[in-house]
């Protein structure tokens, strides 16, 4: 990891660090590499992948519309309203 | 922001007289008090509908104490990274809100979710007794998401007995969780549920009558943590509790488990905050010309150092070029992990133990105690020393925090694992008297 794909990584997730926080980040991600090869160093050729801790089966029920939750209390979630609809940014120009 | 803030809100119920309190970790939602999970972004946040362990402790008639400080999105060391500021004991050493409370008698229990083991450590390092439950059985409806492959709702009180009479509202099947096991396999964990499964000769309702240690594990830790494991140990064996070693193929698993869990914890963190762009939910930036730039400043200004760390961390395990020797390796140990486990609770059964369970025992953390400057010196001790609760957060299997030390048993053998606690606290109780 170099600073410039640490950029990537950063406009990629929508953050952006300061210098000094870059030179810390840095040296996390060079630390993470002696991680990576103790791990390379366990034998999993012959290992399934485990994504579940337990057994799991998909769980399907139908598909009721319904109204869970009011305008009103949606809207108050809003930082800004108008007319009854969520008031956002202007993103075009 | 400033120490030692343990409530983030706090209701006037708080100790009423000959009440049983609850405090709410600060990740679980309720509809009457913000839902902060520790972070600026989310500071003041309500939400529209409860968490259905918050149903469920209202409808058994339990008073909600208030919302509880923890760490922001509760996966860092000891609380550190709340942006209400870390909380500081009498005597200068960092402690989770959690435990201040429960230890000035200000709650009864702290409710709450595990996501990295904060709040074993601090059951540890407090005397206090701390469950994570087994995965699946109790509800996360309702807890803001962070790590879900391994997080569980988890409960801290100052005795085992408190934290089975919490467990016995919060153990059930829920179909809002996509994750949770059918009512049968929650009902386990119930004091009910497990004396019927001890008339009907259950496995999992078997005592735990042999111990294995994790002695690389314990080698790692200090000379305190190990003298204090050795108490265990002699407690446990003076009670007739069988006594050996894991074996040394499970000792090296376990010393990369916490590698893998953090791998899979931030690579799922960083998805599950994703939706956190300044927009939608809670914080957003007064300063902006693009959207591009309000997302960015968004979160730049709201996530704090640890939580940053851990978005990018997750985000490159995934990224193609790492995603096989990184996040897939992951998950391959967390089987090998699991089987190990299996291993080591068959081999104890076969030492002349037929009839009763094993469980592992380890340290919860590596010192008996922490200071601020701990974590400013080494801000990445979260993802270092949770070495000690990798091992049960990967795999799912229950774990339980009391007398200073933990013990990982088997799926659903929680209740056998707090009656297994009771000789620890006991004891504990014994010496302080």
């Amino acid at each position: 990891m170099d600073r410039d794909a640490l950029l990537g990584l950063e406009s990629l997730n929508q953050l952006a660090l300061t210098p000094e926080e870059q030179d810390e980040m840095l040296a996390f991600f060079a630390a993470r590499e002696a991680d990576w090869e103790s791990l390379a160093q366990v034998d999993t050729a012959n290992v399934e992948r485990m994504v579940h801790v337990r057994p799991m089966v998909n769980v399907l029920r139908e598909d009721v519309p319904s109204q869970p939750f009011s305008r009103e209390d949606l809207l108050a979630q809003a930082p800004e309203s108008m007319d009854g609809y969520w008031q956002v940014p202007r993103v075009l120009q | 922001m400033s120490e030692n803030t343990l409530f983030i809100t706090e209701n006037s119920c708080k100790k009423t007289e000959g009440g049983f309190d609850i405090g709410l970790d600060d990740l679980v939602l309720t509809q009457d008090a913000a839902t902060s999970a520790g972070s600026k972004m989310l500071a003041g946040f309500k939400s529209l509908f409860e968490a259905r362990i918050v149903e469920r402790l209202r409808e058994a008639g339990y008073d909600i104490a208030g919302k509880v400080n923890i760490g922001e999105f509760g996966f860092d060391f000891l609380g550190e990274s709340s942006y209400f500021g870390p909380v500081i004991d009498a005597d200068g050493h960092l402690v989770t809100a959690t435990a201040k409370l429960l230890g000035d008698s200000s709650v009864d229990a702290v409710v709450g979710l595990d996501v990295n083991g904060a709040q074993a450590r601090a059951a540890s390092l407090s005397g206090q007794v701390h469950l994570k439950p087994t995965y699946g059985c109790v509800s996360r409806f309702g807890t803001v998401a962070i790590a879900c492959s391994g997080e569980t709702v988890d409960i801290t009180a100052r005795s085992t007995k408190d934290v089975q009479q919490v467990l016995d509202v919060l153990a059930g099947h829920d179909d809002a969780d996509g994750t949770s096991l059918p009512a049968s396999e929650c009902a386990r964990l119930t004091t009910a549920g497990f004396a019927e499964a001890v008339g009907a000769g259950e496995a999992f309702a078997a005592p735990i009558t042999h111990v294995k240690v994790a002695r690389g594990l314990m080698n790692s830790a200090d000379a305190d943590t190990k003298q204090l494991m050795e108490a265990a140990i002699q407690t446990l064996s003076s009670e007739g509790i069988g006594v050996t070693d894991t074996a040394s193929e499970t000792d090296d698993l376990f010393a990369v488990a916490n590698l893998a869990w953090n791998i899979l914890m931030c690579a799922e963190l960083c998805n599950n905050v994703n939706r956190f762009e300044g927009m939608k939910y809670g914080y957003h930036t007064e300063k902006y010309q693009t959207i591009d730039e309000l997302y960015t400043k968004s979160r730049t200004e709201a996530f704090g150092y640890l939580t940053k760390v851990a978005i990018l961390y997750g985000s490159e395990v995934l990224a193609t070029g790492n995603y096989e020797r990184c996040y897939d390796k992951a998950l391959r140990i967390r089987r090998l992990v699991s089987e190990a486990f299996a291993s080591e609770f068959a081999q104890g059964a076969s030492a002349g133990n037929a009839a009763g369970q094993t469980a592992i025992l380890l340290p919860a953390c590596a010192k008996r105690a922490y200071s601020l400057a701990d974590v400013e010196a080494n801000p990445y001790l979260a993802f270092e020393e949770n070495r000690f609760t990798a091992p049960a957060a990967i795999t799912g299997l229950p774990a339980l925090t009391a007398g200073g030390v933990q013990l990982v048993g088997p799926a659903f053998s929680d209740v056998a694992l707090l009656r297994l606690a009771d000789i620890l606290t006991a004891d504990c109780a014994g010496k302080e008297a």
